[in-house]
This record gives structure tokens, C-alpha cells and sequence, in this order.
């Protein structure tokens, strides 16, 4: 059973609850033990989006507030309504951006409010419905990587992954091990993969040998509604163990997943462990840094049949996806979509989510705006100066207006470089920005 | 703005729906195949027997007008008849799937426990699931359930154990003296439903029949279909039969008038004539089982076939991606990922001419790995 703690509250687009529902996040954030520093942020990301949308939402429908304490972080969702939103403040280049008709970039509070937060995430229900989720993390101590002891002895066995002490030796195992593009961004902080693991958001397969040492592990979790990604495997076995290992855990976790609600499961980060036969390639994805360009292969596999499905298509990457879906053997039904000749919204929305250790940068649009094209080049601009390499956009294909970014997304330096199937409501496209070297 | 979902028990929330595969023109036209050898949903390629289909024809249409028979009084009497019981010893059902709905809400209540194999007929897990019920799934041993694991699994809370013999998908079952020493073991500690999908494609005489057990075994249900053997998938006719007690508990939580009239009289004809049907079926499945087992021995591919009219074979290329090229080739499998064997797949026994076009199919599809 989940130990999250939780509160929901309905209340009107009215400013005047923006206090009570911060005192709500704080006692929230107190009772699940973060820290002082956390909590504020949190409070903060409540109170400030909390305002903004009570001035966005549509007068008269209530502004629902889900409050979330779970063990490695804190959130905060919001489903209202508004008939033209707008939330340029919230784009990381909002601080940075000088609008030509001489508009501040943005809303200081929803700047503020991205400030605070670690990450937020916007989905549109549909019509004028809206949910904006925010997240803060727990802090966690860096733990050293620790080595794999030096033999293992057969039979191996699958035990149950939710030991957290387990958990965090089997992660700081891979820390040592891999290198950091295979992992988790958990795994560096192995109290929190742990914690992870116990509040449900990550599950494990893990092989332990005889003495009970662990030999190896793979964890999952849901990328999207339909889909599961996972890391790994993990083999600290040796030799000819090695292969024994990785098939227990992947077969461990093919079993766990098989009857669950998931289409798909697929893996940016796949070691070389992999059982190859049991997926199939996608493509691959650049990867430039100091000491030269490197590929990482993307895999997946169904969990069930493949039902077909339809997806709107820009006539700029009509060949590419036609070529993606006939080497895949997976039918699609291409609907066209045109670039649109006017938008009616100013500011484009798109989230951002940085990895410096992985040297990634991932980006989501989530509202279409007349400065779409400008806005990307910002966040294009704004994320090399931070001296990140490879930046990534995703791109849903059960949108209209998201397929229709393809000229956008091209005209910037984006290149299509693979299909996910149902990696969102439909399938998604990962654009990835081409590296100057 | 109070949401849909709140108002949902997180059993129900936590579950997904079931997505059954798009009707065939739909598949061929995605596919772009003119013709589907339909080898995935383990039907009988000759279909229903000649008795059946003639009352399937002479069915007047203006009789679609009429509610069926509510309990389905005529083929429990056949049914009846057949297996020397009471009709009330009989519940009929929309396929045995609704029969083991009716089961587990009558047996059941959230928080109660089912037990069954890991690897079996999913529908039993299903509905235990989405009903707020436990389910202890049983690993399998040496592909067959495990008497000894299923006892040990029986708590006091567990109310029902699923029992598939033949098991499917791997075809293996249990002996006279395995499920007597089983039901002993037991001793009435849990319901036992008996489901022999497949038991009509199994002429050793080692293999228990249900119908006589469940005499000796008040706590025992056995569980037969029309839709395997008897060619009447489409029309979805399953059934019970146990002790008058326990089927009056069962019927309690039943819905009546689920079963389509054409369904009662095809089903009950198809009971009076199945003896060259049944001899008809076994030795097609028969034939195409050598060929299979051939096929998949010429090509080194790990095999099991048990009882049934099918056959599990572990695939060199992720199942789903075999589907999918078998697809390519108009043949249809079933992945086996979610009966938790990944990169297996479950193939019908059919006629020549489906097991020619899978066998062909399959080496182009491998050959392309």
C-alpha cells in the first residue's frame, strides 16, 4: 500500500486561498519530513501558481489543488480551465527573452513559480482543461560507488527488490560500473532510487548468487500511460554468469510487466548486457561530448499485439515516418497535417528537463504560440550555454498541432531520429538537435 | 470539479481494460493481406459440427425478436441428458469467461484471495483483480501446475482455486491420482473449479473427468465450453456443472438471459451429434501437430506441446515483432508476453493449408531477423 500522503482541494480562482493552500503544502511537506529548504520551495511553487491560475481560469469554475508528499518528493497538480492560456513565464528562457512588441517576458510569478519548483509538467484534457503539475525534490546525500565483489557463485535467484538497503547497494554498484548515460539519475543519489523503488514509482527484477550477494538488477518505470522504460541490465557477475544473470533479470521483469496495463517497455540506456533478441532497435541517438561523438541505441519491444493506430503526420517527415513504420512492420495510419498559417496564442510553451551528468537536455512542447520558432531557438541557445551537448524534443503524435511543429523544429536544427511507439497518447517522434563539432 | 475517477475503487482504477485484436478485415486492410489464417485464438478450423450448423441455418430470423431462454432451460436439459445430472446442476454462460465472473462475485468478497498458476488461462486473474480480490499465482513446474505449491498457497482466506487441466498454454495436466491426492489434500478448504476448456481434444484414459470428480468432490466445478472443440466461438456458450449447492451459489450472482438463443440451440445440437466431429478434430490437430513439431525441430526452435489444438514455441526474435511479420504474410499468432513467456507464441492446429502458410511465413519472418 503507498504511504503518500495526500490533500485535495477545491477552491475558487480567488487569490485570496493562495495563503491557506501554501499553509496546507508546508504542514504537507512537514509531516512527510523534507527539509526546510524544500519545504519553502514548495510552498512557494504553490502559492505562486496558485495565483497565476486563479487570474488564467475561467471565472466561476473552482481551481482543483492536489497536494502529493511522497517519499523522494513533494507535487503539487492543478486542473482548472482557462479559454486562451497562456504561460510564457514558465518557458526557462522566460527571464532571458525580450519580446519585440517591448512585453516583459512573462509573469514574474509563474517565473518564480518554474523557479521553485524542480520540474513542472502541463497536459491539456482537452477543450479549456488544463492540468499543471509541479514537483520539488528531496535532498539526498551523493553516495561513493561501490565495487562488486570479486566472485559470484551459481545458482542464481530472483529475490524481491524492495529492500532498501539492497536497493541502495544496488545502485551504487552501478554507479561504479556504468557509465553515467546508462543510469538513472537516481542511482547518484542511491537513498533516493531506494525510496523511489518504495514509494512505487520504480520497480526492480534483482538476481542475487548463492551467498546472497547481489549479481545484478534492471529497473522500470512508466514513461507514459502505455509505456514502461527501463535501465539496465545491471551484471556484476562475471564470465559466463554474466549472460545467465542478465536473462533472469529481464526475463524477471518481461513476467512482472506482462499483465499490467503497458503497449510497450523501451530503453534510452540499455547496457550492453541486453539480450538483443528479446527487443527490437529503434534507431539511435547522437551523443558529442570533450573526447568525441559516440551512438546510443534506443530499444523497445512489445508487451502485446500491436492494434495499429493513427497518427497525424507533417508532410516534412512523411518519408521518415513511412520509412520508420515499414522497417518496424508496425501499421499506422498516416493522417496529414499542414503547418498552421497563424497561431492564435503570443507565447509557446515548452518544458525542460536538464541532466548535466548525463549530458542531456529534454524538451516537451506543451502550447503552440506565435514565437514557437523564436522560443526554441532561445531554449536552444540557453541550453548550450549551460554547456550541455545533446538536446532532445519529443514530439506526441496524437496531437494535430504538436505534428504540425515539424517545420519549426527543422528550421531550428532539429533533426527526426526515431519512433517510439506509444510513448505518449500515440507514438512520439525524438527529434535531437544536430551538434556543431 | 470533482473527477470521475476519484469515485473509483483503486482496484478497478489500477487495472487496464483488456484490448481484443480489430476485426479481421480491419487487420488485413492494416496489414495489406487479401487473406488471415487465424491461428491465435486456439477455434476449431473445421467448425461447428454438421448437427450444429443446421440448426444455426434453419434459425428463423424473426425469432431474433424474442428474449432467449432466461436460464437456458433446453440445453441444461441436454446437458443434462448427457452427462446423466440434474439440469439444476448446470448454470450456463456468455462463454465460460462470464461462468468464472459469476464464480468469483458469488465466492468473493475484496480481500479475499484466489489462487491459480502464474502462467495460465489470464481471465481468472483478471476478473480476481478488477474485483478487489488477492491472486496468488503459483509458478508453474516443468510447465505443468504445481499440486504441492497451490496447496501451500490455500490460506483461509483464499475462497477459490483455478485449476486448468488440460493447461493452456502449455497443454500439460494432471492425472486421476494427482487431482485426488490434490482434492484430499485439500479437504474442502477452497472451491475448486475444474476447467476443461481442452478436455475433448484428450482421449488418455489417465485424464480425470470433471463430471465424475465433482461426485466425489462437493467443493469441486468443472468448467466446459462450446467454444473450442464444438466450433461455436462466435457465439459464446459456456458452462458449469457441480454439486446442486454450490451451483445455487453460483447462480445467485449470475445474470440471466446472457446467452443468445441461436447460441442455446446450436450448442445443444452440437451435443447431439459430436462423435465424428470430435474423432474429425482430434486427427486434424493431430496431423498438424507433426508438422509443427517438425517444422520447429528442422529449425532448432524449443517447442512445447502438450493436450490442446495448439503448440508454444520459443521465437529467436521478440514475439511481438514475429507477429507482427507474420501478420505481413496473413497469419495470425498469439504473443505469449502477456501468459508471462516472453518471446514465445501460442499457435492454433489447423488445417494443412494454415499450417503450410504459417510454416512458410515463419521462415521468411526468420530469415529476415
Amino acid at each position: 500500500m503507498s504511504d503518500d500522503l495526500c490533500v485535495a482541494m477545491e477552491i475558487p480562482p480567488d487569490v485570496a486561498f493562495a495563503s491557506s493552500l501554501a499553509g496546507t503544502a508546508r504542514t504537507l511537506a512537514e509531516r512527510m519530513g523534507f527539509g526546510r529548504r524544500e519545504n519553502l520551495r514548495f510552498q512557494l511553487a504553490v502559492e505562486e501558481f496558485c495565483i497565476c491560475l486563479a487570474g488564467l481560469a475561467q471565472p466561476g469554475q473552482p481551481l482543483r489543488a492536489d497536494l502529493t508528499g511522497k517519499r523522494h518528493l513533494l507535487r503539487a497538480a492543478f486542473d482548472f480551465r482557462a479559454a486562451d492560456l497562456s504561460l510564457g513565464g514558465l518557458n526557462i528562457t522566460a527571464c532571458t527573452v525580450t519580446r519585440t512588441d517591448g512585453a516583459h517576458a512573462g509573469d514574474l510569478g509563474l517565473l518564480l513559480a518554474a523557479k521553485a519548483a524542480d520540474r513542472f509538467h502541463l497536459e491539456h484534457l482537452g477543450a479549456d482543461r488544463f492540468v499543471i503539475v509541479a514537483e520539488v525534490d528531496r535532498a539526498y546525500p551523493v553516495l561513493a560507488p561501490v565495487n562488486a565483489p570479486q566472485t559470484m557463485r551459481p545458482p542464481f535467484r530472483l529475490i524481491d527488490g524492495r529492500d532498501p538497503a539492497r536497493l541502495t547497494q544496488a545502485a551504487a554498484l552501478a554507479l561504479a560500473a556504468y557509465p553515467a548515460w546508462q543510469l538513472p539519475s537516481s542511482f547518484r543519489t542511491p537513498e533516493k532510487f531506494a525510496d523511489m523503488v518504495l514509494g512505487g514509482q520504480v520497480a526492480c527484477a534483482i538476481s542475487v548468487d548463492a551467498a546472497g550477494q547481489t549479481a545484478g538488477f534492471l529497473a522500470w518505470s512508466p514513461c507514459s500511460e502505455q509505456a514502461l522504460a527501463f535501465s539496465g541490465p545491471f551484471v556484476f557477475a562475471s564470465g559466463q554468469d554474466r549472460a545467465e544473470v542478465a536473462r533472469q533479470v529481464l526475463d524477471g521483469f518481461l513476467e512482472a510487466v506482462a499483465r499490467e496495463r503497458y503497449v510497450i517497455v523501451l530503453s534510452f540506456r540499455a547496457t550492453d548486457d541486453l539480450i538483443q533478441s528479446y527487443f527490437e532497435p529503434l534507431g539511435v541517438l547522437q551523443a558529442c561530448a570533450d573526447d568525441g561523438c559516440g551512438q546510443q541505441p534506443v530499444i523497445f519491444r512489445h508487451l502485446r499485439e500491436d492494434a495499429g493506430l493513427a497518427v497525424w503526420c507533417s508532410p516534412m517527415i512523411e518519408d521518415f515516418l513511412r520509412a520508420s513504420y515499414d522497417r518496424l512492420a508496425m501499421p499506422r495510419d498516416l493522417l496529414p497535417v499542414e503547418e498552421p498559417t497563424s497561431r492564435s496564442r503570443r507565447d509557446s510553451l515548452l518544458g525542460t528537463t536538464l541532466d548535466r551528468q548525463r549530458d542531456l537536455a529534454e524538451l516537451q512542447p506543451f502550447l503552440d504560440g506565435r514565437d514557437m520558432a523564436e522560443n526554441l531557438a532561445a531554449h536552444v541557445a540557453a541550453i548550450r550555454d549551460k554547456g550541455i551537448n545533446r538536446i532532445l524534443c519529443y514530439m506526441d503524435l496524437s496531437r494535430a498541432w504538436e505534428a504540425a511543429l515539424a517545420g519549426d523544429l527543422i528550421r531550428a536544427g532539429f533533426v527526426p531520429k526515431l519512433v517510439l511507439p506509444y510513448a505518449g497518447q500515440a507514438d512520439k517522434v525524438v527529434w535531437q538537435h544536430e551538434q556543431a563539432r | 470539479m470533482s473527477r470521475l475517477v476519484d469515485r473509483v475503487p483503486d482496484y478497478v482504477r489500477g487495472f487496464e481494460r483488456y484490448v481484443p485484436s480489430r476485426p479481421d478485415a480491419a487487420l488485413m486492410r492494416q496489414y495489406g493481406v487479401s487473406h488471415l489464417f487465424r491461428l491465435n485464438n486456439n477455434e476449431n478450423a473445421l467448425g461447428p459440427p454438421p448437427s450444429a450448423m443446421a440448426a444455426i441455418a434453419a434459425f428463423a430470423p424473426e425469432r431474433a425478436a424474442v428474449y432467449p431462454s432466461g436460464d437456458a432451460y433446453d440445453l441444461r436439459h441436454a446437458l443434462a441428458a448427457r452427462f446423466g445430472k440434474s439440469p439444476e446442476q448446470f448454470l450456463v454462460g456468455n462463454g465460460s469467461c462470464e461462468v468464472i465472473s459469476s464464480v468469483i462475485k458469488a465466492f468473493c468478497a475484496p480481500g479475499d484471495a484466489i489462487v491459480t498458476a502464474d502462467k495460465t488461462f489470464a481471465v481468472y486473474e483478471w476478473v480476481a483483480r478488477f474485483s478487489g480480490v488477492e491472486v496468488r499465482l503459483v509458478p508453474l513446474v516443468k510447465q505443468g501446475l504445481d499440486p504441492g505449491g497451490m496447496l501451500a498457497a490455500v490460506t483461509p482466506d483464499v475462497k477459490v482455486v483455478f485449476v486448468c487441466n488440460p493447461n493452456n498454454p502449455t497443454g500439460a495436466w494432471w492425472r486421476k491420482a494427482a487431482l485426488e491426492r490434490f482434492l484430499r489434500a485439500l479437504d474442502g478448504r477452497a472451491l475448486v473449479v475444474l476447467d476443461e476448456a481442452y478436455r475433448e481434444f484428450v482421449d488418455d484414459p489417465d485424464f480425470p473427468d470433471g463430471m465424475e470428480v465433482m461426485e466425489r468432490h462437493a467443493n469441486v466445478l468443472v468448467f466446459r465450453t462450446f467454444s473450442k472443440m464444438y466450433g461455436l466461438a462466435g457465439l459464446r456458450v459456456g458452462y458449469l456443472c457441480g454439486a446442486l449447492e454450490a451451483t445455487d451459489i453460483v447462480r445467485r450472482t449470475h445474470i440471466a438471459y446472457s446467452v443468445n438463443t441461436v447460441g442455446q440451440i446450436a450448442a445443444a445440437a452440437a451435443l447431439a451429434d459430436d462423435a465424428e466431429h470430435i474423432a474429425a478434430t482430434r486427427r486434424m490437430a493431430a496431423g498438424a501437430g507433426d508438422c509443427l513439431r517438425s517444422l520447429f525441430s528442422e529449425l532448432g526452435l524449443e517447442y512445447i506441446s502438450g493436450a490442446g489444438n495448439f503448440i508454444m514455441v520459443r521465437t529467436p526474435i521478440s514475439d511481438t515483432l514475429l507477429y507482427r511479420r507474420l501478420m505481413q504474410k496473413g497469419v495470425m499468432v498469439r504473443t505469449m508476453t502477456g501468459f508471462r513467456y516472453p518471446n514465445w507464441i501460442r499457435v492454433s492446429l489447423a488445417q494443412e493449408a494454415a499450417m503450410q502458410a504459417f510454416s512458410r511465413a515463419l521462415r521468411t519472418a526468420l530469415d529476415a531477423k
